[in-house]
């Protein structure tokens, strides 16, 4: 028979019997305690063992957790070790936020530069500076396009400071990034035109896009970054030569 | 849950998984991009600069540590991300003669390799460097030739050789500039 869970399983089971351990909370040990809500995966015997059951084709979201507290385990079905649960579309479309630099996964709505001029006072500027300049090295900068730092210097001098426009290759990076994990303190609080908003205001900023301009899904994938073309293919293969 | 890859910068190994998604192309996300990209003199920026580069330490000797005179080892780590490593040589006197250094077994592929080697120290201050060689041939760099490749902006994914400076009276302090 196999193990139901492991062996951080067994570690949060007794922290929760010792009544140490909250069901949300994190114990001394680092273990972070995972909701319900989230134990939605199943670990399958099928193949080889501890193979991810994989709940849809192409872009796949899994959701790991491992039961805690409570009743004694399930015993196991031949099949599997019996973790979790398989991950519902709901739990997956949830987390599917991401966006590629092709725009992909960009969802419905909008919002421009004057609209994210005010959000961005209200939610970002108590970190990021009133003009995105940043608090080093905390909070870092986002907006400049100093003509010191322009031409991409950045190889020769670890001291020029690297911005969204003079330095980010795609401009979707920053509504996956906006979207996903800030405002720090309540990341996922904006709503997707604030995020839309948001992104274009650091845009036009950045003197990326004109200060008239509104972002939805097909502008935004149009951007095109001025140091995108700079980018290229890690080329290290051992050997010899030090690159 | 831990995500494990062999051979990649550390931060990749992730910690506490709770999702993987799997997809045909990179998603450009803000800090393997923003990042952790590795800008060069030439103007352009390495981009995914996963595998790492052959390195080694020395941990023992090692600050704090305040040493006898006579005959001790000297031992530590080393490491690539393309394979096994090869040699480590280790240097007595500042990297102006280097002797072959000890491989401890077992030697694996994208693994910590532990390295020996016996020295007496007689009194005088010194450096103390060690320097791998991985199975594809490349040699740990100093730090002047990687910032001569580089340029003097790199900071990322960083690899030179570095060492202890021993002090005549035995107290041991980090040497960085090579």
């Amino acid at each position: 028979m196999t193990p139901p869970c492991h062996p951080e399983g067994a570690i949060a089971k007794r922290f929760a019997t010792e009544g140490s351990l909250s069901r949300q909370g994190s114990n001394s040990l680092g273990w972070t305690a995972i909701p319900q809500s989230l134990r939605s995966f199943r670990m399958t015997r099928e193949g080889r063992p501890g193979v991810l059951t994989m709940t849809r084709a192409g872009a796949i979201a899994l959701i790991l957790g491992c039961g805690i507290g409570g009743k004694s385990p399930t015993p196991p079905t031949s099949n599997h070790y019996d973790l979790g649960k398989a991950a519902t579309s709901a739990d997956v479309a949830a987390r599917d936020v991401d966006v590629g630099p092709d725009g992909a996964g960009l969802p419905a709505g909008s919002g421009t530069v004057v609209q994210g001029t005010a959000i961005y006072a209200a939610q970002c500027a108590s970190c990021h500076g009133e003009r995105g300049e940043g608090k080093l090295p905390l909070y870092p900068r986002l907006i400049g396009r100093d003509s010191i730092a322009e031409g991409f210097p950045f190889g020769k001098d670890a001291r020029f400071v690297k911005t969204i426009g003079n330095y980010w290759p795609y401009a979707t990076t920053v509504f996956d990034y906006v979207r996903r994990a800030m405002p720090q303190m309540t990341p996922g609080s904006l709503t997707n035109d604030q995020v839309y908003a948001v992104t274009a205001y650091l845009l036009a900023a950045n003197r990326v896009i004109p200060m008239t301009a509104t972002l939805d899904s097909a502008s935004l994938s149009a951007v095109k970054m001025p140091y995108v073309d700079r980018f290229v293919r890690d080329d290290r293969r051992g050997g010899r030569e030090v690159k | 849950m831990r995500l494990l890859l062999p051979g990649w910068e550390g931060n990749t190994s992730v910690k506490w998984l709770r999702r993987l998604e799997l997809g045909t192309r990179p998603w450009m996300t803000r800090w393997e991009t923003a990042t952790y990209t590795d800008p060069l003199a030439n103007g352009t920026a390495r981009q995914f600069s996963f595998e790492m580069d052959a390195r080694s330490i020395i941990t023992s000797p090692a600050h704090p540590e305040t040493i006898e005179r006579g005959w001790r080892s000297i031992s530590g780590l080393a490491w690539s991300g393309r394979g096994k490593i090869a040699r480590v040589d280790v240097s007595t006197d500042a990297g102006k003669t280097w002797q072959v250094a000890t491989l401890d077994e077992p030697v694996r592929s994208k693994a910590h390799t532990r390295f020996t080697h016996m020295w007496e120290w007689t009194g005088n201050q010194t450096i103390i460097l060690s320097r791998a060689t991985d199975e594809t041939g490349y040699v740990q760099p100093t730090r002047a030739e990687l910032m001569r490749v580089r340029g003097a902006g790199t900071q990322y994914h960083f690899n030179p050789i570095y060492g202890w400076r021993v002090m005549p009276n035995g107290r041991v302090f980090f040497h960085g500039d090579t």
